[in-house]
Order: C-alpha cells, then structure tokens, then sequence
C-alpha cells in the first residue's frame, strides 16, 4: 500500500444542514411562541368582558338604594353566577398557561394577572356586600395561593372539584396572593394572611389546606346540600 | 436549564433529518458502478454457527445457490460447539464438496469463530454469514465490482427483515428498511459504522492488516467497521445486494438483542473514541460519530424526562383524587364534546409545535427511505403508526437499560 487516501469532511452539506435545521426549528418555536401570544389575548380578550361584566354589576348595585331590595336583587343574582363560572375557568387558564409555555411573553402575562387579581377583589367585595344586602343564599370563598406552595396544587384540585359539584352555589375567587396589588394588601392586611393557601370561606379565615370534607362542611352550612 | 437541553435535543434531531434528506438529493444521480468484466477474485464465505439448527439449512442452501464460480468460491461453516443438531445438519453437506465444516471444542463465540474461519479461508474476500440470515444470488456479484477500488476495505449489503407476519416483525420491517436507505446515505458520506453480520464482504488483507475479529466484543461487526476506517480504509454499501435476517418475534428476546446491541455500541464508541473530533477520519470522525454518542445521551435523557413526568403526573394525579374520595363521576361531569377545541386550543404550546415538526419530518423521512428502497407496500398501515408513535418508546427504553447495565457492569451474555 503506498499511500492512504483522505477520508472528506462534506462541510457544505453539513453546514447548510445546520443552517436549514435552524431555520426549521427556528419556525416551529416562533409558531408556538406566536401561538402562545394568540392565547394570551384570547385570555385577555375573556377578561375584557368579566372586568366589564363586573363594572356592570357594580353599575346595577347602584340601584339598591333607589329601587330597593326586591327590584335588584333578582338583577343581581342572575348575573353574579354566570360572572363567576367565567372568572374561575379564566384563572385557571391563566395559571394553567405559566405552567404549560416555556417561552411566553412575561410583561403582559404579568399585567394580565394584575388586572385579573383587581377584578376579582372588587367582584368578591361586591359578592359578600350583596350576601349581607340580598339574603343570597350562596356561599363564598376567597382563596389566596402562590407559585411556590406546594399544597395550593392540591388545595386548587380540590376546589375546583367543590365548584364542580355545588355549580352556582359556591362563588369562588383564586388570587394569587403575591400580586404586587394595594387591593390585595389591604385584603391580606384585614383577614392577617401571611401564608398559603390561605382561605377566606363565608367571612372565617383558614390558614392551611382544607379538605374536601371540611369545605364541604363549612358550605353546607349556608347552601342546600 | 432543562429546557435548553430540551430544545438542544430537538434541534440535533432535527439537523440529522436534514442531513440525510441533502444527502440525498447531492447523491440520488450518482450512477451506479460499471460491472467492468475484470478477473474476479475468489471469495470465502464463512458461517460461524451457534445453536441455528432450525434456520442454517437455509442459509447454506442461499449461500450455495449464489451465482458465483463455484471454483472461486470456498464455504466454511465454523460450529460453535453447539448443544443442538446444528452441527448435523451442517455435516449433511458436506456431500456437496464445496464446503468444510470445523467444530470448536468449546464456546468460543462469534469472533473466534470467524478468525478460525478466516484462518482456513483461500478466498481474497471473505464473507460473513450469520447462520440465520439468507441472500439473494445476484448479491456477490454486485458487491464484488466495488473492491476494484484498492481502498474498498468492505462491502455491506441491503439488510432487510425474513418474517414479517406479526405487528412486531413488521415493525422491524419498516426500521430495517429505514436503515437500508440510512446506511446508504452513511456510505456516501464514507461513515458506515457497522457492517452487518448478514452477508459483509471484507477484503481478507485489510481483516489480517487490522488483526482479524475482536473475540470479546459484544457487537464485532460494529468493532471491524471502525477498525477498517482506523487502518484507512474505506466501505460501501451495495442497495442491490439483499440479505435477509431473521428478527425476534416477541419483546423480550427483541429487548435481549437491542440490549446486546447497544451495549456493544456504547462499549464500542469508548473503545474507538480516538474517531472523536478527529479529521483523519473525514464524516466518520467529525460529524457521524460525535452525533452518535450525543444521541445516547440525548435519548437516555428524553427518556427518563419522560419516564419522570408520567410517574410524577400519574401519581399526583391520583393523590389529587384520593383528596376528593375518588369522585370521579363530578370530575367528568364538565367534560363535553363542546369543550374539547377550547381545551386544545389551551394546550398547545411551543412543545406541540415542536413535536408536531418532529412527527412531520418523521413521516417525511420515511416516506422518502421507502421510495428510494422501493418498498412502497409494506403491510398495514397502522404498523406505520406503531413504528412512529410506539416502537420509539420501546428503542429508548432498551438504550436506557444498555447504558444502564453498562454502568453497573452487569455480566455480557451473547
């Protein structure tokens, strides 16, 4: 044997390979992050009509004191249940979706939830106003959690499942309690909530997670079981 | 963190489908090698045999029906000491006259057994056999033309599958054929890493220059393909020339045997890890065997993320229902047909893009290996579906178990 060939390196191929797969993958996380924006504003767009939903019924509320108990209340109550079936299944979808994306535009997700935790404290203030003013016959829970518990998980399973089985009976309102929102401050201030999952059924704050039988307890109480 | 190498895997896998399909197309108008009518050299084709007595009577009849000159042709069946009638029936043709047959006193296995083969052979090429495999009688005379070339060190055939009767066979069917054109485009780029135990020729003065067969190798014929690029020499792939292997009919002997597999791979890839980086080896070196290491790591990785995230969301999913007394009944209560495009549309992230292009590139490349194979109908489709959507699962399962057992040392079994 004289000599020994040289074994090619195909650069080209290799190269404009890698510039290709680039390109490809390169559009399928655009198209996903593109997407992820499209499901953004649809959430948005949800929530636009529960904020109006809830300026409304605080517009209604105002007729309490001209047209009285019997002329509002009937108002009120139809739409208060309809408002809260649509709130929740948002903030699931909304913490669903910090869970769900790798790359997701943080800004606007970040005000969205703003937005959502202030719509939810007025529409819950006007919940338990109303409970006091109407007789409404429904039980409330505000119910405070954060990223990083690890029992809010369970504690949200297990309430979604209440929601599931009482329907309109049981109203309730998920904040994410670290929200940097005065509404929020002055709500954790007054019921002195300093840890999570913290819940606040029927006006009596529950500092741990609540089983699914003591909640049950605790809502029968008030609705019909 | 993890993402990244999420992403990372992702690109890499999406860079080797590329890879192959510009292959391809830089490739698909080289015209085949003239078959120049030069002397043709003589060839020993050598069957080492353990334990094969239901399938070698076969395999000796293909191997006697080759369309060869019978006086450049020399058979020997090397018998692994087998505990069956193998050796028997191989004697039974020794009538024929063109064959020897030699029994080891002991289990030596393959390896030794092709050395002692080689040892004894008259033939300038060698053929490797497996005593379970046949081959077309075209194949020799294809594959010959190409040792023309003074660097050719070997040929591999066309492997493609005996039986495919059950779901599982024809799986097999369709990843053989898959790497038929996957080995094809590993030869255009002078990078085939294995050459198969079912019908490689070898030019016998490379197999003495490289020292012949390592005889405690789990994969051998993965061994003598980088030793021949080692000692600078060259191999081909022949689409032409078929073989036909046996593959397992059931998952656990098909888990032995990718077990085997891939530890030899991950030992053999330690062992010639000089290739590495390195240019002297061209593709081999710099592109095929760096992405064949990464890709062991990149699918025990995918693997065990995968294998994490069922069992972790499984069992929280069931602790979850432990806390609500297992009411499943209200669970479902909300779930309509009219809520499903609200539901997808709220689970579709990045990630389902990502596997959505995976899929499609997957689909892709097979419809494109099946048409340059020229395979087109190969049974239901639905075992298209299991290969794509299933048998992966079951691949990456079994590289997991070989790096495993690797790490632990635990005995090799042939």
């Amino acid at each position: 044997m004289t000599k020994e060939y040289k074994k090619r390196i195909d650069y080209k191929i290799l190269i404009s390979s890698a510039v290709i797969a680039f390109l490809i993958f390169g559009s399928g996380v655009y198209m996903g992050f593109m997407f992820s924006k499209e499901r953004l504003s649809v959430m948005d767009a949800d929530l636009q009509k529960i904020t109006k939903d809830v300026q409304n019924f605080q517009l209604n509320f105002l007729f309490f004191d001209i047209l009285g108990a019997n002329a509002t209340c009937p108002l009120l109550e139809s739409t208060i249940s309809n408002i809260n079936n649509e709130a929740y299944d948002l903030g699931s979808k909304l913490t669903g979706y910090a869970s769900g994306e790798d790359i997701r535009d943080y800004s606007n997700y970040q005000e969205m939830k703003n937005d959502y935790a202030r719509t939810l404290v007025s529409y819950w203030l006007l919940a338990e106003k109303m409970k006091g003013s109407c007789n409404l016959g429904k039980s409330t829970i505000l119910y405070m959690f954060s990223d990083e518990c690890p029992e809010c998980d369970n504690q949200g399973f297990v309430l979604t499942y209440l929601k599931d089985k009482y329907k309109e009976n049981v109203l309730i309102f998920a904040v994410d309690g670290q929200l940097d929102e005065p509404a929020l401050k002055t709500l954790k201030n007054f019921y002195n909530i300093t840890s999570y999952p913290s819940l606040v059924i029927d006006g009596k704050l529950y500092d741990e997670f609540v089983s699914k039988d003591m909640l049950e307890e605790t809502v029968c109480g008030i609705i019909e079981c | 963190m993890w993402m990244i190498v999420n992403y990372v895997i992702w690109y890499l896998f999406v860079f080797i489908g590329i890879v192959w399909i510009m292959v391809m197309l830089m490739n698909k108008d080289v015209p085949p090698k003239k078959i120049k009518g030069s002397a043709l050299p003589s060839v020993s084709v050598i069957i080492p045999a353990f334990n094969e007595e239901s399938t070698i009577a076969k395999t000796i009849k293909s191997v006697l029906s080759l369309d060869y000159p019978r006086k450049l042709l020399d058979i020997i069946i090397v018998n692994d000491c087998s505990t069956d009638k193998t050796g028997k029936v191989a004697d039974s043709f020794r009538k024929t006259g063109l064959i020897r047959i030699v029994h080891n006193e002991r289990n030596r296995g393959k390896g030794y057994s092709l050395n002692r083969g080689i040892s004894m052979s008259k033939g300038e090429l060698i053929v490797c056999m497996d005593a379970d495999s046949t081959v077309n009688k075209d194949a020799l005379k294809m594959m010959v033309p190409h040792f023309e070339d003074r660097y050719m060190g070997a040929v591999t055939p066309a492997l493609k599958v005996l039986n495919k009767k059950s779901s599982l066979e024809s799986v097999q069917h369709i990843e053989y054929i898959f790497n038929v054109f996957f080995r094809k485009m590993l030869a255009f780029l002078d990078a085939i890493h294995v050459t198969p135990g079912a019908f490689s020729v070898y030019r016998k003065s490379v197999l003495k220059k490289i020292g012949g067969f390592d005889e405690d190798n789990l994969t051998e014929d993965m061994d003598i393909a980088l030793s021949i690029h080692n000692a600078g020499y060259k191999i081909e792939n022949e689409l032409g020339a078929v073989s036909y292997t046996v593959c397992p009919d059931n998952w656990m002997t098909l888990f032995k045997q990718r077990v085997r597999w891939y530890r030899g791979a991950i030992h053999n890839s330690i062992k010639h890890s000089y290739l590495l980086f390195n240019k002297r080896y061209g593709n081999l070196g710099m592109f095929y065997m760096p992405f064949n290491v990464m890709s062991i790591f990149a699918i025990v990785f995918i693997f065990s993320s995968i294998l994490y995230n069922v069992v972790f969301y499984a069992s929280d999913f069931i602790f979850k229902l432990s806390l609500v007394n297992w009411d499943i009944e209200v669970m479902m209560s909300k779930l309509s047909l009219s809520a499903i495009p609200d539901l997808v549309f709220h689970s579709i992230t990045t990630t389902t893009f990502l596997l959505m292009m995976g899929l499609g590139l997957g689909i892709g490349m097979l419809l494109i290996s099946f048409r340059f194979v020229g395979e087109m109908d190969s049974g239901r489709k639905i075992n298209y579906f299991f290969y794509l959507l299933i048998y992966p699962f079951a691949i990456m399962l079994f590289w997991t178990a070989a790096l495993l057992f690797n790490i632990f040392r635990v005995k090799k079994r042939w």
